[in-house]
């Protein structure tokens, strides 16, 4: 995860119970809203997350955890590539999907897309 | 129709029973999950974007009204009250929990499904022309012979860690409609020169990121000996496929490499060796697995009434979406999952309800599931057809347009999908709502769509193929030109330079108005048009302005 030491990144994973992306908090907690994520902005902040992943999937608290790298955006901060901003927000067609039953909790829109993260 | 036999029943139970053990084993931390992985790949679940995600087999297509109830029970009982019906004619559940999934696959097993070998490097799920035992245009129903592959392919020791997965098509008419050029088998059902059914055997298909037309490799297979020329082509792919690199581990390119007669020469002699052995199909358990799929009891009553109705929409319907059946006095009706700007595939529990009791009501008891991911009532009487469409129109799902530029294949893509790169569904949403007004003037138009390389939405074998990738971080898609899966298949061509989000909709609406003009008649379809007259006009409406 060394590419990722000079970037700022946040740390991201797969809940074991049921799959549901979540992400580490400024209290150490999984969250399923990215917004609450906390940045690391130094290499040894980005090794501590990187020491939390390896040991919270030790402990099956969570599967596949990797580092995402973010950016600011108008004053907020929001992954880098599409793909996190989709894993992040939800699919973006759950309005359209039939049958549909339980909300997701969506911060993508499909059109329109708030910011993800607040400025560190 | 197919059913399991006393073996299926037992082993399927054993089978979810050791999963819910290892299920249980990984939530305690007793498995890690480099341990659990292989295991919940065994049993079709994967771990996606958002969710754990459930690939459910429906062998060769077929399911009954009571499996498709279940569908729509476990739809709503532990998913979000939907199911996505895939290009391999299987059902996927987006969001299931793990700690539910063993209590998924027991539901499963009181219908006699399951969702083994659904992943894994292993032979998967085998599809069949999705109209087999209807159609007028078939020599026999391939489906027998799907079966008979199943059972043989099911847990075999020999096959079960190949050098990567493995995908078997049959189809029993000239008329290709289950893609089967693009699999690592193709089967084609057909009178040898003796007059009695067997094989004409292709190889190599296939799409991804290095796509092939199957070569075929041998004319005429009697049936009896099926099993022992597949379990010698899987000899030699199981032993010289690359293990080293997966993305060469496909047969594909190991017939690539040494060419298709070289392939061909191992294959026979490995045949000659055991062709006479153990694997020789008896005449009599070809009977027997044959009277699985008798035809049903048609009513041979001369129809009542004409078909046509002076119902514009109805007659549409009727036009677009039936299909002449073997049995005079029945058609074939397809029912569209592409609702004008709908998310192609996806059906609501109650869909799949309502199409379970048309079933049952109107086609003895049968659907099947298209690679185009649409469903079918294989045996509808002509003068049912008005109660089937007015029921259809009831549940949202009497689009009439299969086969046109809004029956599109897409991908779950970057909406589900941790393969992706980009999203598929969105595209194919706003193609079709762009398109939507014009589809019977452009008529027989195939748009495929994929996310990413791997080409799950078919793309390379789209009359107008799209594939997304990542550029920048951002979305980005290249347009394909000139594919096809079917009995002329061909792999579509690079257009040019790729597009964004919006443009992309602009650049198929583009071919589509390029075509409108240049085509000499509203008879010449437009892969026709595009054969007649090459990329090059459809390149300069492109990118022209550029």
């Amino acid at each position: 995860m060394s590419k990722h030491a000079s970037q700022r990144c946040i740390l991201t994973a797969n809940r074991l119970t049921d799959g549901t992306a979540v992400f580490l908090d400024f209290e150490g907690a999984w969250s399923e809203s990215i917004v609450e994520a906390v940045v690391a902005h130094s290499p040894d902040e980005v090794r501590a997350l990187e020491d939390r992943a390896a040991y919270d999937a030790a402990h099956n608290l969570v599967v596949e955890p990797y580092l995402v790298e973010i950016r600011e955006v108008a004053g907020h901060l929001e992954p880098i590539r599409y793909r996190e901003r989709v894993r992040a927000g939800g699919p973006t067609i759950l309005g359209d999907v039939p049958g549909y039953t339980q909300p997701f909790p969506s911060p993508l829109a499909r059109e329109e897309r708030e910011p993800f993260i607040r400025a560190a | 129709m197919y059913r399991y036999d006393e073996f299926d029943v037992e082993f399927v139970r054993q089978r979810v029973a050791q999963f819910r053990d290892q299920v249980d084993r990984r939530l305690a931390g007793e498995l890690t999950e480099d341990e659990f992985k292989p295991l919940r790949l065994m049993n079709g679940v994967y771990l996606q974007l958002h969710a754990y995600m459930l690939r459910i087999a429906v062998p060769y297509g077929t399911l009954s009204s009571r499996q498709m109830r279940k569908l729509a029970h476990i739809a709503r009982t532990y998913d979000r009250g939907t199911g996505h019906f895939t290009t391999r004619q299987n059902l996927q559940f987006n969001w299931p929990k793990l700690s539910d999934i063993p209590a998924i696959l027991d539901e499963l097993a009181d219908v006699e499904m399951h969702a083994i070998q659904t992943s894994g490097n292993c032979i998967r799920n085998v599809t069949a022309d999705h109209f087999a035992g209807a159609t007028a245009d078939e020599v026999a129903d391939p489906r027998p012979y799907a079966e008979i592959i199943r059972q043989w392919s099911s847990l075999h020791p020999e096959f079960s860690f190949l050098p990567r997965k493995f995908k078997v098509a049959v189809i029993g008419s000239d008329r290709d409609r289950a893609a089967m050029q693009l699999h690592d088998i193709g089967l084609h059902l057909k009178r040898l020169a003796d007059g009695r059914l067997g094989f004409a055997v292709f190889v190599g298909g296939g799409m991804g990121r290095t796509p092939f037309i199957a070569k075929k490799i041998r004319d005429e297979l009697p049936q009896a000996d099926l099993l022992s020329y597949l379990e010698a082509i899987l000899r030699v792919y199981n032993l010289q496929g690359r293990r080293d690199n997966k993305y060469k581990a496909r047969i594909k390119i190991l017939v690539h490499e040494i060419g298709a007669d070289a392939f061909r020469a191992q294959v026979e002699a490995e045949w000659l060796r055991i062709r006479e052995g153990a694997l020789k199909l008896p005449e009599a358990e070809i009977k027997r697995i044959d009277a699985y799929f008798a035809p049903p009891a048609f009513d041979r009553r001369p129809t009542r009434i004409a078909l046509r109705a002076p119902d514009r929409p109805f007659d549409r319907w009727v036009t677009r979406n039936t299909h002449t059946h073997k049995q005079p006095g029945y058609v074939i009706v397809t029912i569209s999952l592409k609702p004008i700007g709908g998310i192609p595939g996806d059906a609501s529990a109650d869909q799949m309800d309502a199409v379970a009791d048309l079933a049952e009501q109107y086609s003895f008891d049968e659907v099947r599931v298209t690679h185009e991911q649409n469903l079918v009532l294989p045996h509808v009487r002509i003068e049912d057809l008005r109660a089937v469409y007015d029921r259809l129109k009831a549940i949202g799902l009497a689009e009439a347009n299969v086969g046109l530029a809004t029956d599109i294949i897409a991908c779950p893509g970057l909406d589900y999908c941790a393969l992706a790169n980009a999203r598929s569904i969105p595209i194919a949403q706003r193609i079709s709502d762009r398109l939507s007004k014009r589809q019977d003037q452009i008529g027989d138009l195939k748009i495929k769509i994929s996310g990413c390389i791997n080409a799950c939405g078919h793309h390379h074998v789209g009359h107008i193929g799209i594939l997304g990738v990542e550029k920048r971080g951002e979305e980005h898609y290249q347009l394909l030109l000139g594919g096809s899966g079917a009995e002329d298949a061909a792999l579509a061509l690079i257009a040019g330079p790729g597009f964004g989000p919006d443009g992309i909709v602009d650049a198929v609406e583009t071919i589509v108005d390029t075509y409108l003009k240049l085509r000499r008649s509203p008879d010449e379809p437009f892969l026709a048009a595009y054969g007649r007259l090459g990329a090059a006009p459809f390149k300069e409406a492109l990118y022209a302005a550029a």
